[in-house]
Protein backbone atom coordinates (compact mmCIF):
# COMPACT_ATOMS: atom_id res chain seq x y z
CA UNK A 1 0.00 0.00 0.00
CA UNK A 2 2.70 2.09 0.97
CA UNK A 3 4.81 1.47 -2.62
CA UNK A 4 1.36 1.49 -4.63
CA UNK A 5 1.04 5.78 -2.45
CA UNK A 6 4.59 6.29 -3.72
CA UNK A 7 4.38 5.06 -7.16
CA UNK A 8 1.45 7.18 -7.82
CA UNK A 9 3.25 10.57 -6.90
CA UNK A 10 6.06 9.39 -8.27
CA UNK A 11 3.83 9.06 -11.80
CA UNK A 12 2.72 12.25 -11.49
CA UNK A 13 5.53 14.03 -10.90
CA UNK A 14 7.18 12.53 -14.40
CA UNK A 15 3.85 13.03 -15.69
CA UNK A 16 4.17 17.00 -15.28
CA UNK A 17 7.80 17.05 -16.19
CA UNK A 18 9.05 18.67 -19.49
CA UNK A 19 11.88 16.45 -19.50
CA UNK A 20 9.86 13.22 -19.52
CA UNK A 21 8.57 14.49 -23.57
CA UNK A 22 11.51 15.83 -24.51
CA UNK A 23 13.10 12.19 -23.65
CA UNK A 24 10.44 11.17 -26.00
CA UNK A 25 10.94 13.95 -28.75
CA UNK A 26 15.03 12.70 -28.48
CA UNK A 27 14.64 9.46 -28.99
CA UNK A 28 12.31 9.73 -32.07
CA UNK A 29 14.43 11.55 -33.68
CA UNK A 30 17.06 8.26 -33.99
CA UNK A 31 14.37 6.45 -36.44
CA UNK A 32 13.66 9.69 -38.60
CA UNK A 33 17.58 10.27 -39.00
CA UNK A 34 17.62 6.60 -40.30
CA UNK A 35 15.02 6.71 -42.73
CA UNK A 36 16.83 9.75 -43.75
CA UNK A 37 19.89 8.35 -44.28
CA UNK A 38 18.05 5.48 -46.01
CA UNK A 39 16.15 7.48 -48.24
CA UNK A 40 19.67 9.33 -49.28
CA UNK A 41 21.20 6.18 -50.18
CA UNK A 42 18.62 4.87 -52.12
CA UNK A 43 18.04 7.91 -53.67
CA UNK A 44 21.28 9.82 -53.50
CA UNK A 45 20.85 12.04 -57.32
CA UNK A 46 17.43 13.56 -55.69
CA UNK A 47 19.10 13.98 -52.08
CA UNK A 48 22.07 15.36 -53.75
CA UNK A 49 19.82 18.07 -55.34
CA UNK A 50 18.55 18.83 -51.99
CA UNK A 51 22.13 19.70 -50.74
CA UNK A 52 21.80 16.29 -48.01
CA UNK A 53 24.80 14.30 -47.54
CA UNK A 54 24.60 12.42 -50.36
CA UNK A 55 28.38 11.25 -51.13
CA UNK A 56 28.90 10.73 -47.68
CA UNK A 57 25.77 8.51 -46.67
CA UNK A 58 27.22 6.58 -50.48
CA UNK A 59 30.94 6.02 -49.06
CA UNK A 60 29.45 4.60 -45.57
CA UNK A 61 28.70 1.45 -47.74
CA UNK A 62 25.08 1.70 -46.39
CA UNK A 63 22.15 -0.73 -47.94
CA UNK A 64 19.00 0.67 -47.71
CA UNK A 65 17.55 -2.32 -47.06
CA UNK A 66 15.05 -3.71 -43.68
CA UNK A 67 18.46 -5.89 -42.39
CA UNK A 68 20.75 -2.59 -42.49
CA UNK A 69 17.79 -0.44 -41.62
CA UNK A 70 17.26 -2.71 -38.44
CA UNK A 71 20.36 -2.58 -37.29
CA UNK A 72 20.65 0.56 -37.13
CA UNK A 73 17.56 1.15 -35.40
CA UNK A 74 19.00 -1.59 -32.91
CA UNK A 75 21.65 0.61 -32.43
CA UNK A 76 19.71 3.92 -31.88
CA UNK A 77 18.01 1.98 -28.94
CA UNK A 78 21.15 0.17 -27.39
CA UNK A 79 23.69 3.14 -27.88
CA UNK A 80 21.29 6.48 -27.40
CA UNK A 81 18.97 4.47 -25.28
CA UNK A 82 22.06 3.73 -22.96
CA UNK A 83 22.80 7.69 -22.71
CA UNK A 84 19.19 8.98 -22.47
CA UNK A 85 18.04 6.39 -20.11
CA UNK A 86 21.35 7.66 -17.57
CA UNK A 87 19.78 10.99 -18.62
CA UNK A 88 16.05 9.97 -17.22
CA UNK A 89 17.62 8.51 -14.64
CA UNK A 90 19.87 11.54 -13.50
CA UNK A 91 17.16 13.51 -13.71
CA UNK A 92 14.06 11.14 -11.77
CA UNK A 93 16.84 11.17 -8.24
CA UNK A 94 18.71 14.31 -8.94
CA UNK A 95 16.11 16.88 -9.14
CA UNK A 96 15.36 16.15 -5.32
CA UNK A 97 18.06 17.69 -4.77
CA UNK A 98 17.84 20.46 -7.67
CA UNK A 99 14.71 21.40 -6.61
CA UNK A 100 14.99 21.10 -2.90
CA UNK A 101 12.44 18.47 -2.28
CA UNK A 102 14.59 15.77 -0.97
CA UNK A 103 14.62 17.15 2.36
CA UNK A 104 10.80 17.18 2.10
CA UNK A 105 10.81 13.27 1.82
CA UNK A 106 13.37 11.90 4.38
CA UNK A 107 11.33 12.70 7.42
CA UNK A 108 7.79 11.09 6.42
CA UNK A 109 6.38 7.90 7.94
CA UNK A 110 7.47 6.11 4.78
CA UNK A 111 10.70 4.10 4.34
CA UNK A 112 13.17 5.75 2.18
CA UNK A 113 13.82 2.94 0.21
CA UNK A 114 9.93 2.96 -1.29
CA UNK A 115 11.31 6.41 -2.91
CA UNK A 116 14.25 4.82 -4.54
CA UNK A 117 12.11 1.56 -6.24
CA UNK A 118 9.50 3.60 -7.10
CA UNK A 119 11.62 5.61 -8.69
CA UNK A 120 13.34 2.68 -10.54
CA UNK A 121 10.15 1.67 -11.60
CA UNK A 122 9.08 4.92 -12.97
CA UNK A 123 12.42 5.31 -15.10
CA UNK A 124 11.22 1.32 -15.76
CA UNK A 125 8.40 1.96 -17.06
CA UNK A 126 9.25 5.41 -19.36
CA UNK A 127 11.73 3.53 -20.73
CA UNK A 128 9.45 0.97 -22.03
CA UNK A 129 7.01 3.21 -23.19
CA UNK A 130 9.41 4.91 -24.66
CA UNK A 131 11.55 1.70 -26.29
CA UNK A 132 8.35 0.51 -27.67
CA UNK A 133 7.42 3.78 -29.14
CA UNK A 134 10.71 4.16 -30.97
CA UNK A 135 10.35 0.59 -32.47
CA UNK A 136 6.57 1.26 -33.41
CA UNK A 137 7.89 4.63 -35.02
CA UNK A 138 10.63 2.71 -36.93
CA UNK A 139 8.37 0.09 -38.47
CA UNK A 140 5.91 2.56 -39.59
CA UNK A 141 9.31 5.10 -41.15
CA UNK A 142 10.92 1.76 -42.74
CA UNK A 143 7.10 0.85 -43.85
CA UNK A 144 7.09 3.97 -45.28
CA UNK A 145 9.88 3.93 -47.57
CA UNK A 146 9.36 0.40 -48.46
CA UNK A 147 11.95 -0.67 -48.16
CA UNK A 148 13.27 -4.29 -49.46
CA UNK A 149 14.27 -7.63 -48.01
CA UNK A 150 12.04 -7.68 -45.24
CA UNK A 151 11.50 -11.14 -43.13
CA UNK A 152 9.57 -12.21 -40.22
CA UNK A 153 12.58 -13.57 -39.01
CA UNK A 154 14.86 -9.67 -39.46
CA UNK A 155 12.43 -8.05 -37.84
CA UNK A 156 11.84 -10.63 -34.73
CA UNK A 157 15.59 -10.66 -34.17
CA UNK A 158 15.81 -6.90 -33.88
CA UNK A 159 13.53 -6.20 -31.68
CA UNK A 160 14.73 -9.22 -29.90
CA UNK A 161 17.96 -7.25 -29.88
CA UNK A 162 16.69 -4.32 -29.18
CA UNK A 163 14.74 -4.82 -26.31
CA UNK A 164 17.60 -6.90 -24.93
CA UNK A 165 19.89 -4.39 -25.30
CA UNK A 166 17.41 -1.74 -23.54
CA UNK A 167 16.57 -4.12 -20.85
CA UNK A 168 20.67 -4.34 -20.22
CA UNK A 169 20.74 -0.58 -20.07
CA UNK A 170 17.82 -0.86 -17.67
CA UNK A 171 19.55 -2.86 -15.42
CA UNK A 172 22.93 -0.48 -15.53
CA UNK A 173 20.83 2.34 -13.94
CA UNK A 174 20.62 1.70 -10.63
CA UNK A 175 24.42 2.45 -10.22
CA UNK A 176 23.78 5.92 -12.04
CA UNK A 177 21.18 6.85 -9.40
CA UNK A 178 23.16 6.52 -6.42
CA UNK A 179 25.42 8.27 -8.34
CA UNK A 180 22.84 11.21 -8.45
CA UNK A 181 22.30 10.39 -4.47
CA UNK A 182 25.78 10.75 -3.70
CA UNK A 183 26.29 13.63 -5.80
CA UNK A 184 23.11 15.82 -4.97
CA UNK A 185 22.04 16.38 -8.39
CA UNK A 186 21.87 15.86 -11.99
CA UNK A 187 25.49 16.43 -13.30
CA UNK A 188 27.53 13.63 -11.39
CA UNK A 189 25.34 11.00 -12.77
CA UNK A 190 25.55 11.94 -16.24
CA UNK A 191 29.35 12.65 -16.20
CA UNK A 192 29.59 9.24 -14.91
CA UNK A 193 27.21 7.42 -17.44
CA UNK A 194 29.18 9.31 -20.04
CA UNK A 195 32.30 8.38 -18.64
CA UNK A 196 31.45 4.38 -18.53
CA UNK A 197 30.07 4.57 -22.07
CA UNK A 198 33.46 5.80 -23.42
CA UNK A 199 34.69 3.34 -20.73
CA UNK A 200 33.08 0.34 -22.51
CA UNK A 201 34.51 1.47 -25.78
CA UNK A 202 38.21 1.41 -23.76
CA UNK A 203 37.27 -2.29 -22.75
CA UNK A 204 35.65 -3.59 -25.81
CA UNK A 205 39.08 -3.10 -27.62
CA UNK A 206 40.46 -4.91 -24.82
CA UNK A 207 39.06 -8.02 -24.92
CA UNK A 208 37.75 -7.31 -21.32
CA UNK A 209 34.34 -6.70 -23.36
CA UNK A 210 32.41 -9.36 -21.78
CA UNK A 211 32.98 -8.68 -18.23
CA UNK A 212 32.51 -4.44 -18.29
CA UNK A 213 29.05 -4.04 -17.72
CA UNK A 214 29.00 -0.97 -20.06
CA UNK A 215 30.48 -2.66 -23.20
CA UNK A 216 28.06 -5.13 -22.95
CA UNK A 217 25.29 -3.54 -25.04
CA UNK A 218 28.31 -2.25 -27.48
CA UNK A 219 28.81 -6.00 -27.71
CA UNK A 220 25.29 -7.36 -28.31
CA UNK A 221 24.49 -4.65 -30.93
CA UNK A 222 27.28 -4.53 -32.85
CA UNK A 223 28.30 -0.97 -32.40
CA UNK A 224 31.94 -3.22 -31.70
CA UNK A 225 32.63 -5.46 -34.86
CA UNK A 226 29.87 -7.72 -35.46
CA UNK A 227 26.74 -7.86 -33.54
CA UNK A 228 27.34 -11.02 -30.61
CA UNK A 229 25.12 -13.79 -31.32
CA UNK A 230 23.83 -13.88 -27.90
CA UNK A 231 24.92 -12.46 -24.41
CA UNK A 232 27.47 -14.41 -22.61
CA UNK A 233 26.41 -16.30 -19.27
CA UNK A 234 29.49 -14.60 -17.67
CA UNK A 235 27.81 -11.20 -18.87
CA UNK A 236 24.75 -11.68 -17.60
CA UNK A 237 26.01 -12.11 -14.38
CA UNK A 238 27.56 -9.34 -14.62
CA UNK A 239 25.19 -7.32 -15.63
CA UNK A 240 22.74 -8.92 -12.57
CA UNK A 241 25.44 -7.93 -10.43
CA UNK A 242 25.89 -4.69 -11.50
CA UNK A 243 21.92 -3.86 -11.14
CA UNK A 244 21.86 -5.58 -7.57
CA UNK A 245 24.81 -3.41 -6.45
CA UNK A 246 23.41 -0.57 -7.88
CA UNK A 247 19.86 -0.75 -5.91
CA UNK A 248 21.86 -1.81 -3.00
CA UNK A 249 23.72 1.33 -2.54
CA UNK A 250 21.05 3.37 -3.44
CA UNK A 251 19.20 2.60 -1.09
CA UNK A 252 21.68 2.72 1.92
CA UNK A 253 22.93 6.11 0.71
CA UNK A 254 19.34 7.26 1.03
CA UNK A 255 18.41 5.12 4.13
CA UNK A 256 22.09 5.89 6.02
CA UNK A 257 24.09 8.82 4.83
CA UNK A 258 23.22 12.58 5.84
CA UNK A 259 21.14 14.18 3.56
CA UNK A 260 21.53 17.49 4.65
CA UNK A 261 21.19 19.63 1.72
CA UNK B 1 9.29 20.07 25.18
CA UNK B 2 6.18 20.26 26.82
CA UNK B 3 3.32 19.30 25.15
CA UNK B 4 1.21 21.93 23.41
CA UNK B 5 4.03 24.75 24.26
CA UNK B 6 5.32 26.70 21.99
CA UNK B 7 9.04 27.13 21.74
CA UNK B 8 10.68 29.34 20.72
CA UNK B 9 15.01 28.54 19.44
CA UNK B 10 16.47 31.55 18.75
CA UNK B 11 20.17 32.23 17.34
CA UNK B 12 21.81 34.15 15.41
CA UNK B 13 23.19 32.83 11.53
CA UNK B 14 25.18 30.13 12.04
CA UNK B 15 24.31 28.95 16.01
CA UNK B 16 23.62 25.26 14.83
CA UNK B 17 19.75 26.05 14.56
CA UNK B 18 18.91 24.22 11.44
CA UNK B 19 21.65 21.49 12.16
CA UNK B 20 19.85 20.60 15.46
CA UNK B 21 16.85 20.35 13.42
CA UNK B 22 18.16 18.13 10.87
CA UNK B 23 19.31 16.09 13.85
CA UNK B 24 15.61 16.22 14.84
CA UNK B 25 14.57 15.22 11.85
CA UNK B 26 17.10 12.39 11.10
CA UNK B 27 18.29 14.06 7.90
CA UNK B 28 22.09 13.99 9.35
CA UNK B 29 23.20 12.06 12.55
CA UNK B 30 24.42 13.62 15.47
CA UNK B 31 27.97 13.65 16.40
CA UNK B 32 27.91 12.39 19.75
CA UNK B 33 24.54 11.78 21.87
CA UNK B 34 20.94 10.57 20.97
CA UNK B 35 18.29 12.62 19.23
CA UNK B 36 14.44 11.59 20.72
CA UNK B 37 11.30 13.13 19.04
CA UNK B 38 7.89 11.93 20.41
CA UNK B 39 9.20 9.58 22.65
CA UNK B 40 10.92 7.68 19.82
CA UNK B 41 14.73 7.19 18.71
CA UNK B 42 15.20 9.55 15.83
CA UNK B 43 18.22 8.17 13.48
CA UNK B 44 18.67 8.52 9.37
CA UNK B 45 16.06 6.33 8.17
CA UNK B 46 13.32 6.50 10.89
CA UNK B 47 9.91 6.26 10.22
CA UNK B 48 7.92 5.53 13.75
CA UNK B 49 7.38 9.54 14.93
CA UNK B 50 7.31 10.91 11.72
CA UNK B 51 3.23 10.54 10.86
CA UNK B 52 2.50 13.07 14.00
CA UNK B 53 5.39 15.79 12.62
CA UNK B 54 5.11 18.30 10.48
CA UNK B 55 7.96 19.71 9.44
CA UNK B 56 9.69 22.92 7.25
CA UNK B 57 13.58 22.88 7.21
CA UNK B 58 15.55 25.19 5.63
CA UNK B 59 14.35 27.06 2.04
CA UNK B 60 10.68 26.63 1.35
CA UNK B 61 10.46 24.31 -1.56
CA UNK B 62 7.78 22.26 -3.67
CA UNK B 63 8.03 20.37 -7.35
CA UNK B 64 7.79 22.92 -9.72
CA UNK B 65 5.99 21.36 -12.24
CA UNK B 66 3.02 20.36 -9.84
CA UNK B 67 0.77 23.42 -9.12
CA UNK B 68 -0.24 23.87 -5.69
CA UNK B 69 -2.41 21.28 -5.21
CA UNK B 70 -0.85 18.35 -6.36
CA UNK B 71 1.91 19.28 -4.61
CA UNK B 72 -0.13 19.11 -1.45
CA UNK B 73 -1.86 15.89 -2.57
CA UNK B 74 1.99 14.34 -3.22
CA UNK B 75 2.35 15.36 0.89
CA UNK B 76 -0.96 13.53 1.46
CA UNK B 77 -0.43 10.29 -0.06
CA UNK B 78 3.05 10.46 1.51
CA UNK B 79 1.34 10.99 4.71
CA UNK B 80 -1.98 8.80 4.67
CA UNK B 81 -3.87 11.90 5.37
CA UNK B 82 -7.58 11.99 4.06
CA UNK B 83 -8.14 13.23 0.63
CA UNK B 84 -10.17 16.29 2.20
CA UNK B 85 -7.10 17.24 4.17
CA UNK B 86 -5.47 19.14 1.10
CA UNK B 87 -8.59 21.46 0.81
CA UNK B 88 -8.40 21.95 4.37
CA UNK B 89 -5.44 23.02 4.29
CA UNK B 90 -5.37 25.32 1.33
CA UNK B 91 -8.30 27.03 3.54
CA UNK B 92 -6.20 27.96 6.25
CA UNK B 93 -3.02 28.98 4.47
CA UNK B 94 -5.62 31.03 2.12
CA UNK B 95 -4.00 29.33 -0.98
CA UNK B 96 -7.37 28.90 -2.51
CA UNK B 97 -6.56 31.60 -5.64
CA UNK B 98 -3.51 30.00 -6.56
CA UNK B 99 -4.51 26.31 -5.86
CA UNK B 100 -4.35 25.72 -9.80
CA UNK B 101 -0.84 27.51 -10.15
CA UNK B 102 2.50 25.60 -10.86
CA UNK B 103 4.76 25.87 -7.90
CA UNK B 104 7.67 27.47 -10.22
CA UNK B 105 5.40 30.70 -10.59
CA UNK B 106 5.06 31.30 -7.24
CA UNK B 107 6.10 34.04 -4.99
CA UNK B 108 8.57 33.24 -2.66
CA UNK B 109 6.09 34.22 0.33
CA UNK B 110 3.62 31.75 -1.19
CA UNK B 111 6.34 29.05 -1.48
CA UNK B 112 6.81 29.59 2.22
CA UNK B 113 3.02 29.21 2.58
CA UNK B 114 2.86 26.08 0.60
CA UNK B 115 5.60 24.65 2.51
CA UNK B 116 3.89 25.51 6.00
CA UNK B 117 0.92 23.96 4.56
CA UNK B 118 2.65 20.97 3.78
CA UNK B 119 3.44 20.81 7.38
CA UNK B 120 0.05 21.26 8.55
CA UNK B 121 -1.49 18.96 6.21
CA UNK B 122 -1.86 15.81 8.05
CA UNK B 123 -2.54 17.16 11.24
CA UNK B 124 0.81 16.66 13.36
CA UNK B 125 1.07 16.78 16.69
CA UNK B 126 4.60 18.69 16.73
CA UNK B 127 5.39 20.90 14.39
CA UNK B 128 9.53 21.81 13.91
CA UNK B 129 9.65 24.66 11.70
CA UNK B 130 13.11 26.01 10.56
CA UNK B 131 12.63 30.30 10.32
CA UNK B 132 8.88 29.81 8.71
CA UNK B 133 8.23 33.45 8.18
CA UNK B 134 11.23 33.61 6.12
CA UNK B 135 9.80 35.92 2.96
CA UNK B 136 6.67 36.88 4.39
CA UNK B 137 5.84 40.29 4.65
CA UNK B 138 4.53 41.32 7.53
CA UNK B 139 0.80 40.74 7.17
CA UNK B 140 2.35 37.24 6.26
CA UNK B 141 4.35 36.79 9.41
CA UNK B 142 0.99 37.69 11.53
CA UNK B 143 -0.91 35.46 10.03
CA UNK B 144 1.57 32.83 10.51
CA UNK B 145 2.12 33.53 14.38
CA UNK B 146 -2.19 33.73 14.93
CA UNK B 147 -2.11 30.40 12.70
CA UNK B 148 0.59 28.77 15.21
CA UNK B 149 -0.59 30.16 18.31
CA UNK B 150 -4.35 28.61 17.27
CA UNK B 151 -2.84 24.92 16.07
CA UNK B 152 -1.11 25.31 20.25
CA UNK B 153 -3.90 26.61 21.74
CA UNK B 154 -7.04 25.38 20.47
CA UNK B 155 -6.02 21.63 18.95
CA UNK B 156 -2.38 21.29 21.82
CA UNK B 157 0.19 21.27 19.05
CA UNK B 158 3.49 21.30 20.33
CA UNK B 159 5.51 23.62 18.14
CA UNK B 160 9.10 24.26 17.81
CA UNK B 161 9.99 27.23 15.78
CA UNK B 162 13.71 28.42 15.18
CA UNK B 163 14.20 31.99 13.98
CA UNK B 164 16.57 34.56 14.63
CA UNK B 165 14.10 37.28 14.33
CA UNK B 166 13.77 38.34 18.26
CA UNK B 167 10.82 40.04 17.82
CA UNK B 168 8.58 37.44 16.30
CA UNK B 169 9.63 34.74 18.91
CA UNK B 170 9.10 37.18 21.68
CA UNK B 171 5.22 37.85 20.57
CA UNK B 172 4.90 33.57 19.98
CA UNK B 173 6.39 31.33 22.13
CA UNK B 174 6.08 30.23 25.65
CA UNK B 175 9.61 29.29 25.97
CA UNK B 176 12.88 30.33 24.57
CA UNK B 177 16.39 28.19 24.00
CA UNK B 178 19.24 30.62 23.06
CA UNK B 179 21.68 28.31 21.09
CA UNK B 180 25.02 30.03 20.26
CA UNK B 181 27.89 28.03 18.54
CA UNK B 182 26.55 24.58 18.42
CA UNK B 183 25.39 25.19 22.61
CA UNK B 184 21.97 25.83 24.31
CA UNK B 185 23.34 28.95 26.26
CA UNK B 186 19.83 29.31 28.14
CA UNK B 187 16.35 28.52 28.23
CA UNK B 188 13.57 30.84 29.53
CA UNK B 189 9.97 30.41 30.20
CA UNK B 190 7.21 32.60 29.64
CA UNK B 191 7.68 34.08 33.11
CA UNK B 192 11.39 34.44 33.10
CA UNK B 193 11.48 36.31 29.71
CA UNK B 194 9.16 39.36 31.66
CA UNK B 195 12.09 39.05 33.95
CA UNK B 196 14.73 39.27 31.92
CA UNK B 197 13.13 42.21 30.47
CA UNK B 198 14.90 44.11 32.77
CA UNK B 199 14.23 47.13 34.29
CA UNK B 200 16.58 49.97 34.77
CA UNK B 201 17.40 53.81 35.19
CA UNK B 202 19.13 55.34 31.95
CA UNK B 203 20.70 58.51 33.33
CA UNK B 204 21.92 61.61 31.60
CA UNK B 205 24.44 63.69 33.51
CA UNK B 206 27.63 65.78 33.13
CA UNK B 207 30.62 63.39 33.56
CA UNK B 208 29.61 60.33 33.47
CA UNK B 209 32.43 58.38 34.73
CA UNK B 210 32.56 60.39 38.35
CA UNK B 211 29.07 60.05 38.70
CA UNK B 212 29.46 56.19 38.15
CA UNK B 213 32.18 56.42 41.04
CA UNK B 214 29.88 58.38 43.28
CA UNK B 215 26.78 56.00 42.47
CA UNK B 216 29.23 53.08 43.20
CA UNK B 217 30.20 54.71 46.67
CA UNK B 218 26.52 54.89 47.63
CA UNK B 219 26.01 51.74 47.21
CA UNK B 220 24.32 51.31 43.63
CA UNK B 221 26.37 47.85 42.30
CA UNK B 222 25.39 47.43 38.80
CA UNK B 223 26.16 50.41 37.17
CA UNK B 224 27.26 50.80 33.70
CA UNK B 225 28.31 53.66 30.95
CA UNK B 226 26.55 53.54 28.02
CA UNK B 227 27.39 56.19 24.85
CA UNK B 228 27.63 59.25 27.29
CA UNK B 229 24.92 57.76 29.65
CA UNK B 230 24.90 55.64 32.83
CA UNK B 231 22.52 52.55 33.15
CA UNK B 232 21.85 51.77 36.49
CA UNK B 233 20.13 48.00 36.80
CA UNK B 234 19.70 48.31 40.58
CA UNK B 235 17.72 51.17 41.04
CA UNK B 236 14.30 50.05 41.01
CA UNK B 237 12.68 52.16 44.39
CA UNK B 238 15.73 54.11 44.47
CA UNK B 239 15.58 56.94 42.12
CA UNK B 240 15.26 59.83 44.76
CA UNK B 241 18.09 58.93 46.50
CA UNK B 242 20.15 58.71 42.93
CA UNK B 243 18.64 61.89 41.93
CA UNK B 244 20.23 63.38 45.55
CA UNK B 245 23.61 61.76 45.07
CA UNK B 246 24.26 63.14 41.89
CA UNK B 247 22.92 66.61 42.64
CA UNK B 248 24.53 66.65 45.89
CA UNK B 249 27.97 66.29 44.07
CA UNK B 250 27.10 69.22 42.14
CA UNK B 251 26.60 67.14 38.90
CA UNK B 252 24.32 68.57 36.64
CA UNK B 253 21.43 65.92 35.77
CA UNK B 254 20.03 66.41 32.25
CA UNK B 255 17.83 63.28 32.72
CA UNK B 256 16.16 60.13 34.32
CA UNK B 257 14.63 57.82 32.02
CA UNK B 258 12.56 53.86 33.21
CA UNK B 259 13.86 51.64 30.86
CA UNK B 260 13.88 48.15 30.30
CA UNK B 261 16.44 45.81 28.29
CA UNK B 262 14.40 43.75 25.97
CA UNK B 263 14.84 40.32 24.66
CA UNK B 264 17.11 41.82 21.60
CA UNK B 265 19.44 43.51 23.93
CA UNK B 266 19.56 40.38 26.08
CA UNK B 267 20.13 38.23 23.50
CA UNK B 268 22.90 40.62 22.10
CA UNK B 269 24.58 40.58 24.99
CA UNK B 270 24.24 36.43 25.55
CA UNK B 271 25.84 35.78 22.10
CA UNK B 272 28.42 38.13 22.09
CA UNK B 273 27.11 42.07 21.23
CA UNK B 274 25.86 43.49 17.90
CA UNK B 275 28.89 42.71 15.66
Amino acid sequence: MTFVQVLATELLKLRRSKVTWLSLAALSLGPLAIALMMWIVREPGRAAKLGLLGTKANLSGLSATWPAYFSMLTMVVGMGGMLLLAFIVAYVFGREYTEGTAKNLLALPVGRHWFALAKLVVAAVWWAALVVAVLAEGFVLGAALALPDFSRATALGAVHDALLAAAIAYLLVPVVAWIAMLGRGYLPPLGFALAMLLLGDVFSHTGWAAWFPWSIVPLLIGAIGKPAASVAASSLVVVALTFLAGIAATIAQLRWADNAQ
Amino acid sequence: MRRGEIYGFLGRNGAGKTTTIRMLLGLIRPSGGDVEVLGGRVRPGTTAPFARVGYLVESASAYPNLTVRENLDVQRRLTRAPRAAVAEVIELLRLGGLAERRARVLSLGNKQRLSLARALLHRPELLILDEPTNALDPAGIVEVRELLRSRAGEEGVTVFVSSHILTEIAHLVDRIGIMHEGRLLEELDRDQLRVEERLYVEVGVAQPARAATLLAAAGFARVEQAGGRLRVYDAQGRVPELARVLVGAGLDVTEITQAREDLEAHFLRLTGGAQ
